[in-house]
This record gives C-alpha cells, sequence and structure tokens, in this order.
C-alpha cells in the first residue's frame, strides 16, 4: 500500500506536496537568474523595474569574459579528447587484462572522485610551483584530466564488460586484423560508453572552480576563476548573465544527451 | 601485456596525484621543522578546533536536512506516474548539472539583506527587519543542501525502487496501519540507502570550499577554506598540509565504514 500511489489516499498529497515544494527549490533559483540577467536593476531587486540586455552586452564587450569563456571551453575540449583515449586504452588493459593487482588498481583509478577537491588543488598548486605549470593550458589540463579521468574510466569499462568479446573474435575469424575488428565492431558497440564519458569530461572541466581558482594566474583564467574573482567584488548582474549563457549551455548538453540515448535505444 | 594498456592513466595518476598529495603530506611533518608541531598547533588552538567543530556542524545540519527532504521525495519519485517523475528527474538533472558557482551565486543573491526572500517577507508583514540570512550558518546550510539534494534523493531512489512492494501489502494484510507499515517496514528497508546516502553527504560536505566560502562568514569559516588560507594568504605548508591530512584521514575513515557497510556498489553506482 506504501508503495502503491493509488492507495496512499491522504498521504498521496502530502507526499506531492514535499516533492512539488523541493522541486521548486531546486529550480526557482536558476530560474531567477535568468529572469533578473534581463532586468534593469543593478541591485537584482525582483521583480525587475525593467527589462534590458544591457548585462549580456556588457559581457561581451567586455574581452577578460569571452577570453575566459575561450579558455574554458578550450581546456575542455582537450581534457575530454584526453580522457577518452586514455580512458578507452586504461579500460580495454582493465576489463581484458589478467594481472595481479588488477581490482586494486581499478579502485585506485577512481580515487579522485573521493578525495576532497581542496586536497588535491592544493597539492598540486605545490607542485606546480616548483616546475612552472601554475598559469599554463597545461597545468590546467593535467588538473582538469586528473579528476575527469576517472569518469571515463567509469563508463567506458562499465559500457566494455557489457560487450559480447566473442563478435570481436568472430571478426578476426572472418578476416579482420585484432585492431581492425576493434576499431570496427567494438568501438561502434561501445559508442554510448565513449560518449558518456566524453560528456562527463567535458562538464568536469568546464565546471571545475577549485582546482582552477589554484591553477589560474592573471593572465590565464577559466570561466568559472572569472565569475569567482567577480562574486568576491560584488554581485553584478554581469555574473547574472554569465550565469544564464552557462545555463543554456547546460540544457543544450543535457537534450543533446537525452536525445542521443533516444537514438541508441530505437 | 594487457597491463601495459593502463600504464598512461598509471603513470598521469602517479605524478599529478599520488606524489603531489604525499609530498603536501611530508611537508607537514618537515616544515618549518621536522617533527609534529604543526599537528600540535592545530589540535591546541581553540581557533582550529572551531573550524574543525563548525566543519562538523554544517556537514551534520546539511546531511540531516537533505535526509529529511530527500527521503519523501525520494519515495514520491519511486512510485508517481512515469510521467510526472520523469518532470521532477529533470529538474534534479538540471539542478545537478548547473555550473555549482552559478547556483550558489543565485543563493548569494537571493538571501542577501534586499534579496526576494526577504522582501517577500517584509511585505507580506510577517518580518519588519530584514532578517540575516548569508554570511552566517543560515546561508551555510541552505546553500549546501542546495547542493547536496540531489546526492541523497538519487541513490536513495534506487533503493526504495528495489523493495517489494508485496512485502507492504503483505505488512497491511497483517493489520498493520499506513504508520505501522512506514516505521517498522518501509524505513527499516530503507535503511541502508539512508545511512549510506547520508554518510556520502556528511563526507562530501567536509570538504566543500566554494559554497562555504561565499554564504558563509568569517565567523564560521570550514576546514577546505582554513586549508586554501594556509596555502594561499599565509604561505605556511606546513599547516595546509596538516590540516588537509587531517581531512584526508576523516574523509577516508568515513569512506572505509561506507565499504565495509556496503561494499563498492555505492560509489561505482554512480
Amino acid at each position: 500500500m506504501l508503495l502503491n500511489f493509488d492507495r496512499l489516499g491522504g498521504w498521496k498529497w502530502v507526499l506531492l506536496g514535499i516533492t512539488a515544494l523541493t522541486s521548486a527549490f531546486l529550480i526557482l533559483p536558476i530560474f531567477f537568474i535568468a529572469a533578473l540577467s534581463f532586468g534593469s536593476s543593478q541591485w537584482l531587486i525582483f521583480p525587475p523595474p525593467g527589462w534590458t540586455l544591457k548585462w549580456y552586452a556588457m559581457f561581451f564587450a567586455d574581452p577578460r569574459w569571452l577570453e575566459a569563456a575561450g579558455t574554458s571551453f578550450y581546456i575542455a575540449v582537450i581534457v575530454t579528447v584526453l580522457s577518452v583515449l586514455i580512458g578507452l586504452v586504461a579500460s580495454f588493459g582493465l576489463v581484458r587484462g589478467r594481472f595481479i593487482g588488477k581490482e586494486g588498481l581499478r579502485a585506485l583509478f577512481l580515487t579522485p572522485m573521493i578525495l576532497p577537491v581542496v586536497v588535491l588543488a592544493v597539492a598540486l598548486y605545490a607542485f606546480f610551483l616548483r616546475v612552472g605549470l601554475n598559469g599554463t593550458v597545461t597545468g590546467f589540463v593535467v588538473a582538469h584530466l586528473v579528476v575527469a579521468l576517472p569518469f571515463s574510466i567509469l563508463s567506458i569499462t562499465n559500457a566494455l564488460e557489457g560487450f559480447d568479446k566473442s563478435i570481436e573474435d568472430a571478426a578476426v575469424l572472418c578476416g579482420a586484423s585484432p585492431l581492425e575488428a576493434k576499431i570496427r565492431v567494438t568501438l561502434p558497440s561501445i559508442s554510448h560508453g565513449l560518449f558518456s564519458a566524453a560528456v562527463f569530461s567535458f562538464l568536469t572541466s568546464w565546471d571545475e572552480v577549485v582546482l582552477a581558482i589554484f591553477m589560474a594566474s592573471p593572465t590565464l583564467q577559466t570561466l568559472p576563476v572569472k565569475i569567482w574573482a567577480t562574486l568576491r567584488q560584488d554581485l553584478t548582474p554581469v555574473i547574472a548573465a554569465a550565469s544564464t549563457l552557462l545555463i543554456v549551455v547546460t540544457i543544450a548538453l543535457m537534450l543533446l544527451v537525452a536525445l542521443l540515448r533516444k537514438g541508441l535505444k530505437s | 601485456m594487457n597491463f601495459a594498456l593502463t600504464l598512461p592513466a598509471l603513470l598521469l595518476l602517479v605524478v599529478f596525484f599520488i606524489l603531489p598529495v604525499l609530498s603536501l603530506l611530508l611537508r607537514s611533518v618537515l616544515e618549518p621543522e621536522p617533527g609534529l608541531g604543526n599537528y600540535a598547533a592545530l589540535l591546541g588552538s581553540t581557533t582550529y578546533l572551531k573550524i574543525f567543530l563548525n566543519t562538523f556542524v554544517v556537514s551534520a545540519l546539511v546531511t540531516a536536512v537533505t535526509l529529511a527532504i530527500g527521503f519523501p521525495v525520494a519515495w514520491a519519485l519511486a512510485i508517481m506516474p512515469s510521467r510526472l517523475s520523469s518532470i521532477v528527474f529533470a529538474i534534479l538533472l538540471l539542478s545537478m548539472w548547473t555550473n555549482l558557482l552559478t547556483r550558489t551565486y543565485a543563493w548569494m543573491v537571493l538571501l542577501q539583506r534586499t534579496g526576494v526572500i526577504n522582501k517577500t517577507l517584509m511585505g507580506m508583514g510577517l518580518i519588519s527587519e530584514p532578517l540575516p540570512l548569508v554570511n552566517n550558518l543560515t546561508g551555510v546550510t541552505i546553500g549546501m543542501t542546495y547542493i547536496m539534494l540531489p546526492f541523497i534523493i538519487l541513490p536513495l531512489y534506487g533503493v526504495i525502487r528495489k523493495i517489494d512492494p508485496a512485502i507492504l501489502q503483505a505488512a497491511a494484510l497483517c493489520g498493520a496501519t499506513r504508520w505501522q507499515a512506514l516505521t517498522r517496514v518501509l524505513i527499516p528497508l530503507a535503511t541502508p540507502g539512508m545511512v549510506s546516502g547520508a554518510l556520502m553527504v556528511f563526507v562530501m560536505s567536509l570538504g566543500y570550499f566554494v559554497t562555504p566560502s561565499l554564504l558563509g562568514g568569517t565567523a564560521n569559516m570550514m576546514l577546505a577554506e582554513l586549508i586554501a588560507q594556509f596555502v594561499q594568504s599565509l604561505v605556511n605548508w606546513g599547516m595546509g598540509g596538516a590540516a588537509a591530512l587531517v581531512l584526508l584521514v576523516v574523509t577516508l575513515t568515513l569512506y572505509a565504514v561506507q565499504l565495509r557497510l556496503f561494499g563498492t556498489a555505492r560509489m561505482e553506482g554512480r
């Protein structure tokens, strides 16, 4: 009865009420930021006294905002490519390999997911100070790669474990070389795993704040670092405009994922 | 031979993860001079102890609130018609995928003295002075709860979905009231999920940096911010390393407890 929606009686409305309130709690702040980015008040008053696009104009007129967005995108793309490639190779080793300590190695590959990011950030910052990687694209890429790679390995090993290796063997029997069989048979079959590895890696790098705060220099910063630095001065609606652009990117990516999932299923 | 395939990933991890973290921890016992002086200073000062305490209080508070809200929502999600639940899921995922700073900024705007919440409450005549909602414990708790809610709702949803409805029917047939079925059947069956989700939210909260430093005040600093401050403003690597080790030990211990209790399934289930 408690697990049957229609037979919950009055409790049904209590549960629905809490769920509705929680959903509102989760969605309204995002909605407010989007609305306020078009509001004319510098003090972010809601409802806004008038509507304007001036905060977007300020965003696009300031080369530092655009540069930060460009840097974020550039770094996220490199991280995505490297993360999927290294993750793919490592996943083959982890799933197909037979060696001592395999499970331990697999667990080790996932540890960056559970370690507090601030510890990694401070440790890498110290290391980069010695080797001169702070404030460089390489520094950002490496730092983001460490936290993105576990997501790749997780999605790709899962996909690879679900793939029947005998299909690949059959391709080899029919005359394909082992590598050819992997590229033309195995990779297309695990493409959903590769795709989620790519999306997670991209978003991990694109949204990453803590590592980026430590890696950034006055001349090289990502969009989250620029937002962070601006936030510490004031709450200017330009941040609301930048945030809304980020939300749009997020929704676009979510829709893409949903569409591709649907496409894969049918 | 296949072991060689894991080498690029392993190399990356050793050079840019394991060695830097170990070296930081080493510095905590070597700088400024060899010994446990940093740990003595860290644990012997009331200022730092207050920060530890505050970190635990905030994390416990956030865990309790997310659990109290998350359980009914996960329950509703598990049984509601799929058309409704897919809307709620879309909202959950959108909130999770929205940039962390964007979400924190939203709360800074909403909670400020002239923010929507204070304006609305004053407009309704409920308060005459703006409530101090930000730069204090209230602000951090609201902001962190907001960030952590999906992390408890999603695993709890998985656990409740797996419970066989027949068990609850049996309870009803045996004469259990709704309330008895809830407290004696449903909640006990969902307890492993609640403990596991709560542990995860608690551990994640302990190490959080961005949200507490933007929504909390100077009076209630948390551990992650202390570590950053030691390193960035005070350039005290010894103390920074010592504070990092404390955070690391607590985090890893709690994960070990979780692994002991629930196996690896939770971590890999993400």
